[in-house]
């Protein structure tokens, strides 16, 4: 019964029933008007911007992404090399590095 | 019992107190370092202004917006506040040991900050606006500049101590008497920095710039649905600075007869009022030179900090 009350699944439950239970009573004592065009158009500062979604130019943060990709490796297997000190997580580290040393290229173009 | 641990003292009132709490903190401190006098009327000295700000927008009207994805824009804000409350259980607060406790929970602990920042972009992204969806994506493009030199800083006293247990690594803080802030001063300079990053703090406020794209990811949320977001800012917050006391600062340790939970508040305001000054120091980068500045500078000294724990210095 403890054991059940204090699992990770139960608390998220729990948790996400109380910030359910917050959003249902500002619904309940919310304000209620009528609803028009303006008010359910996105923010535009004025201007007559149409809801769309934008394309997004990532191309100059694709290097980041791929990087991201090789050091997150990196980083989550330093974490559980905790009881096999000394040599393993350096060669984890080399290997890592050779991975960037060869897409150093990829950094130079982008 | 339990349960009422789970519902009140160290659990979600006690949590969700406390979490406004900080922000006044955070706000006083913010304007006394400005010259200001910061919230003011509502109760002794504005304590209770973050509660009201909370209750007024709890009782604003609801919007959504035609263009929005209605599921994902009403779910976001929900995930934004259960996140941050379900991650705080993980984190000593009135014992040495946390209500939640595993081994490997700090790992569990990253992939919830990692989870805030996609809701963070789903949220920009599913309101179909130009300033959500541009803020959404900074969001995105932020992490990739932070996550990595914050894991790396966040193993670091893991595996000094052992353990990839946080009540574990605060009890092994307590039991050497040698806190991590001391052993791995470099490692604890560069969490400082990712915090304020994932916390969107002011050199790293990049995604919500408000005198660039309006409120950046949060333009289109109003009425209850900010009320939850900013509730579970507030708690990301907390969740900040209690993950500096128990991974940095020895944890909520019991000395004589004061209760754990009393260093704990202690340590954490400490924590807070760091922040707030990095806070109020700088100014904010550019997208760019936040990415390039952080694989640059910090990456590196994060691997250098990784280094020099695996040679057993710190």
């Amino acid at each position: 019964m403890i054991d059940l009350l204090t699992s990770l699944p139960f608390i998220f439950l729990l948790s996400l029933l109380i910030a359910l239970i917050l959003y249902m009573i500002g619904g309940k004592v919310g304000a209620r008007g009528e609803e028009t065009a303006d008010k359910v158009a996105p923010y535009a500062c004025g201007e007559d911007l149409p809801p769309r979604k934008l394309q997004i130019d990532v191309e100059r943060f694709l290097v980041y992404a791929v990087y991201f990709l090789i050091f997150d490796i990196l980083a989550f297997v330093l974490a559980t090399s905790l009881n096999t000190p000394g040599i393993f997580p350096v060669l984890y580290s080399l290997i890592v590095l050779m991975a960037v040393v060869i897409l150093l290229p990829l950094w130079r173009r982008g | 019992m339990a349960l009422l641990e789970i519902l009140l003292f160290p659990g979600f009132l006690f949590l969700i107190i406390l979490a406004l709490f900080y922000e006044w903190v955070d706000r006083k401190y913010f304007a006394k370092l400005q010259n200001r006098y910061g919230p003011l009327y509502t109760g002794p000295s504005g304590l209770l202004q973050p509660i009201a700000d909370f209750l007024k927008l709890l009782s604003k009207e609801d919007i959504i917006p035609k263009a929005a994805d209605k599921f994902m824009f009403s779910s976001a804000p929900v995930f934004l506040l259960s996140l941050p409350l379900l991650a705080l259980f993980l984190i000593p607060i009135a014992d040495q040991t946390a209500l939640v406790s595993f081994e490997g929970d700090l790992i569990f602990l990253m992939f919830i900050f990692t989870l805030i920042a996609v809701t963070v972009f789903i949220a920009g992204w599913s309101s179909v606006s130009r300033f959500s969806t541009i803020g959404g994506v900074r969001a995105g493009f932020q992490m990739l500049g932070y996550e990595i030199p914050m894991c790396l800083v966040m193993v670091g006293p893991a595996i000094a101590a052992k353990t990839l247990s946080i009540s574990k690594i605060a009890a092994w803080q307590a039991g050497n008497t040698a806190w991590f802030v001391w052993l791995q001063p470099l490692g604890f300079a560069i969490f400082l920095l990712c915090l304020l990053a994932e916390l969107e703090w002011v050199p790293f406020d990049i995604p919500e710039a408000e005198t660039e794209i309006v409120a950046g990811w949060m333009t289109e949320f109003g009425g209850p649905k900010l009320a939850l977001i900013r509730l579970g800012k507030n708690l990301e917050l907390l969740l900040a600075a209690s993950l500096i006391t128990s991974l940095f600062l020895g944890g909520p340790n019991s000395l004589w007869i004061i209760p754990p939970v009393v260093f704990f508040l202690i340590k954490t305001s400490i924590a807070v009022m760091l922040l707030t000054t990095l806070r109020a120091l700088f100014a904010r980068f550019r997208i760019d030179q936040m990415i390039s500045g952080a694989w640059k500078y910090l990456l590196p000294l994060a691997v250098l900090q990784m280094i020099l724990v695996q040679f057993g210095l710190g």
